[in-house]
């Protein structure tokens, strides 16, 4: 049984990885020279409602790649505005450990393969053909080609090309497989139903802080500046594709997480005006490299999926991360990834998809994600564990939790513990 | 080498890109350009898309760049039959060097005349103020300049003289087997040229076609090893057959000629189990050499419609006759 995964970013490797351990044999494309996708410059999980999230995968049988996070996290149980109990994973360190996971666990990956070509009959994927002319035939497909870039969209609803770390002018752009199926794709809005958000963080680097503000960073894991009354950012908290960090706090405050490079969280800032705040007078970016003139624009693609992640209008693919929906964040595009992963090998099979109970948060998640998204004004909203609409939810449907053993009795209580980790084959 | 052309522009990554079909919603690589909601391009290393952003910050709402128009006076240098001439054309060096690229050709007009009377001429020698090319007289635009008055209008650069053209331009230390036929032998003069600055050793089989053989001295003194046949169907292409089977085998064929010689040669190909890239000389009609007119248009096996005149693939990817 061959299970194909388009796209390495997290929710990629989780699907891999559960399809894996489901009893499929895997193979993995990458259009660039790494896997983590967007995950290579983001860092932050377990903060809020995430803990849970990250919890109940880890209970499923899906926790290894939670794991190296944990194993990585330059700092845990941090603090910074409206958020609690966050770790750091170090972003510079975390891909080799996550390849030679998937490596041992015998998932065929295959890097600079960009897909660009599918052979189809009907409905049905047969295989997918990548610029370098290979060909991989599979029974089951999993889109997990992300909904970010490339130039022409960035160019199209941001300030162009912010030369970021999905390096499309290198390795060419992001190509969806559902597209590729003639299904078509939502995409999310801003308040202004400007298609698209813009990516909700830049990482300047380290060694161009002022000696206080470093030494402070990598002590505490975060920094908060006051920004000079002159400098006003709150025009931008729009545009943020994280509206768990779309607080005023962020507007008036420079806030700086450790995360291997020093995490602004904004989409973009003016590197001049950055220059003008004390203890910032030589700092410069290290992703997105004009992080001074804007970031990348996501959410372009959303393939139209139900809860088992199932793509409706083919009838061989799967899709995770935010192909399956607005989501925000590393444990979002997880715990999709696993589920799309696992159900790609049911389908196989021909066994009944496995649906997350609402009474977990995971599955919750993804039923009030897909049911919000076809509402009015629902495509404006992004949804995430940490924060946003969904964690109100989450605390006032009592979902929210950090107590390790109580997870583990709901995830049981569903007769779901290590579900992740079972060969149905 | 890889053996799949992808059907690509010939003009991307050149000053004429983006161009007039860029304006008009009709890129033939940029989805975006086409007026579609995503990107979804045949990557080829740029962003069209941008190239249009900047293209219009640098020159507002201007159109694309147009190719250059220069008023001369060419000269008669030899000729080789009574209907095929030898000029040398004088230009500038900066005309003159944007034509050096494989495939390279000209529009040719008499200065008076209007625009449609401009045919496409394949450049055959490049020098540092001039263009040698060699020019049949056929039809009436092609008769119209060697009148009285020898002032024309040189209109440039085009490129996709070729089709193949990345493969030459890319093969190096190879073994090359060259054939050039009839008016076919111009253009057979600047490949080999390009091809010997690569290292690569080339084997011509020349013949005259409906003139005469008038590149052979050029391409031994070049450092071709030159076969002059009195015809590529009767005797050149078993002459092919044969090499294509020695071995070292050939790294690509070139075909300078018709189409019945390009033919010939995928025929002969298939009649000894062998498929190498081919080259072949791009012989549509040409009329605006920018994509709008049609004339030039045929259909891949794919079913796709192209324009020649920019669309770079190989010669095999047209379904016959068309």
């Amino acid at each position: 049984m061959k299970v194909v995964v388009v796209g390495g970013g997290w929710s990629g490797c989780a699907a891999a990885l559960a399809a894996k351990k489901a009893g499929g044999d895997v193979v993995l494309l990458e259009r660039t020279d790494l896997l983590l996708g967007t995950g290579l410059v983001g860092g932050i999980f377990r903060n809020n409602g995430r803990y849970t999230a990250a919890q109940e995968a880890i209970e499923m049988g899906g926790g290894d790649l939670f794991d190296i996070m944990d194993e990585v996290s330059r700092h845990k149980s941090l603090n910074f505005p409206g958020h609690n109990h966050a770790s750091l994973y170090d972003v510079n360190k975390i891909e080799p450990y996550v390849r030679t996971l998937l490596e041992r666990n015998g998932i065929e990956v295959n890097l600079m393969n960009r897909m660009v070509r599918v052979k189809k009959y009907a409905k049905t994927i047969l295989a997918i053909i990548t610029d370098k002319e290979n060909e991989f035939a599979g029974d089951v497909f999993i889109d997990a080609t992300g909904t970010a870039g490339p130039m022409g969209n960035c160019l199209k609803y941001g300030n162009g090309c912010c030369m970021c770390v999905l390096r499309c002018p290198s390795f060419g752009p992001r190509i969806s497989l559902t597209a590729k199926m003639d299904i078509k794709e939502t995409m999310g809005q801003r308040d202004d139903g400007t298609p698209g958000a813009m990516s909700g963080a830049c990482k300047l680097n380290k060694a161009t802080l002022s000696p206080q503000i470093l030494e402070k960073l990598e002590r505490d894991g975060v920094v908060v500046v006051p920004l000079p009354e002159k400098i006003d950012k709150s025009s931008v908290l729009g545009k943020k594709a994280c509206t768990q960090y779309a607080l005023a706090d962020y507007a008036r405050n420079i806030i700086l997480l450790d995360t291997g490079h020093a995490k602004l969280m904004t989409p973009y800032f003016s590197l001049n005006d950055l220059r003008n705040i004390p203890g910032f007078e030589n700092v410069r970016y290290e992703d997105p490299y004009s992080g001074g003139n804007g970031n990348s624009i996501r959410y372009l693609g959303i393939a139209p999926s139900d809860d088992s992640l199932k793509v409706l209008g083919a009838d061989n693919l799967f899709c995770c991360g935010e192909k399956a929906g607005l989501l925000v964040g590393h444990t979002e595009a997880i715990i999709s990834g696993l589920l799309a992963g696992h159900n790609a090998v049911r389908h196989v099979l021909d066994m009944q998809y496995l649906q997350l109970p609402t009474k977990l948060a995971c599955g919750d998640f993804l039923e009030y994600m897909h049911g919000q998204m076809i509402k009015p004004n629902g495509l404006k909203v992004r949804y995430s564990f940490s924060g946003s609409t969904y964690f109100e939810r989450m605390k006032q449907l009592g979902l929210y939790t950090t107590h390790n053993e109580e997870i583990k009795s709901r995830v049981a209580a569903c007769n779901l513990s290590n579900i992740y980790s079972t060969c149905l084959v | 080498m890889n053996d799949i052309l992808t059907a690509r522009c010939i003009d991307i990554n050149t000053p004429y890109c983006p161009c007039i079909l860029a304006d008009l919603n009709n890129c033939v690589h940029c989805s975006r350009l086409r007026g579609e909601d995503i990107c979804d391009c045949d990557w080829a290393g740029i962003c069209i898309y941008y190239e249009k952003y900047w293209q219009k910050k640098e020159v507002g709402d201007t159109k694309a760049k147009a190719r250059t128009q220069i008023e001369t006076e060419f000269e008669i240098c030899e000729q080789i039959s009574a209907d095929i001439f030898k000029i040398s054309i004088p230009v500038t060096s900066i005309f003159a060097s944007m034509l050096k690229k494989i495939g390279s050709f000209i529009f040719i007009k008499l200065i008076e005349d209007p625009d449609y009377f401009f045919f496409p001429v394949g450049i055959m020698k490049v020098g540092t103020e001039n263009l040698e090319v060699i020019i049949e007289k056929v039809g009436p635009k092609s008769k119209r300049i060697f009148g009285e008055k020898q002032k024309i209008c040189v209109k440039g650069p085009y490129y996709n003289g070729i089709l193949g053209q990345p493969w030459i331009e890319h093969v190096s230390y190879g073994k090359i087997i060259l054939i050039a036929g009839g008016m076919g032998q111009a253009p057979a003069i600047s490949i080999a040229e390009h091809l010997l600055t690569n290292h690569n050793i080339v084997t011509a089989i020349i013949a005259p076609g409906q003139s005469q053989v008038f590149a052979k001295e050029d391409l031994e003194k070049m450092g071709c090893e030159v076969f002059s046949v009195c015809s590529i169907r009767r005797v050149g292409i078993p002459m092919l057959k044969d090499l294509i089977l020695t071995e070292p085998k050939p790294d690509l064929i070139v075909s300078a000629g018709p189409d019945e010689q390009h033919y010939g040669i995928i025929d002969a190909m298939k009649n000894v189990n062998v498929n190498l890239p081919m080259a072949a000389t791009n012989n549509a009609t040409m009329c605006c050499g920018e994509g709008i007119c049609g004339s030039c248009k045929k259909v891949m096996h794919n079913g796709v419609m192209i324009p020649t005149c920019k669309l770079q693939t190989s010669f095999n990817q047209f379904k016959d006759n068309v």
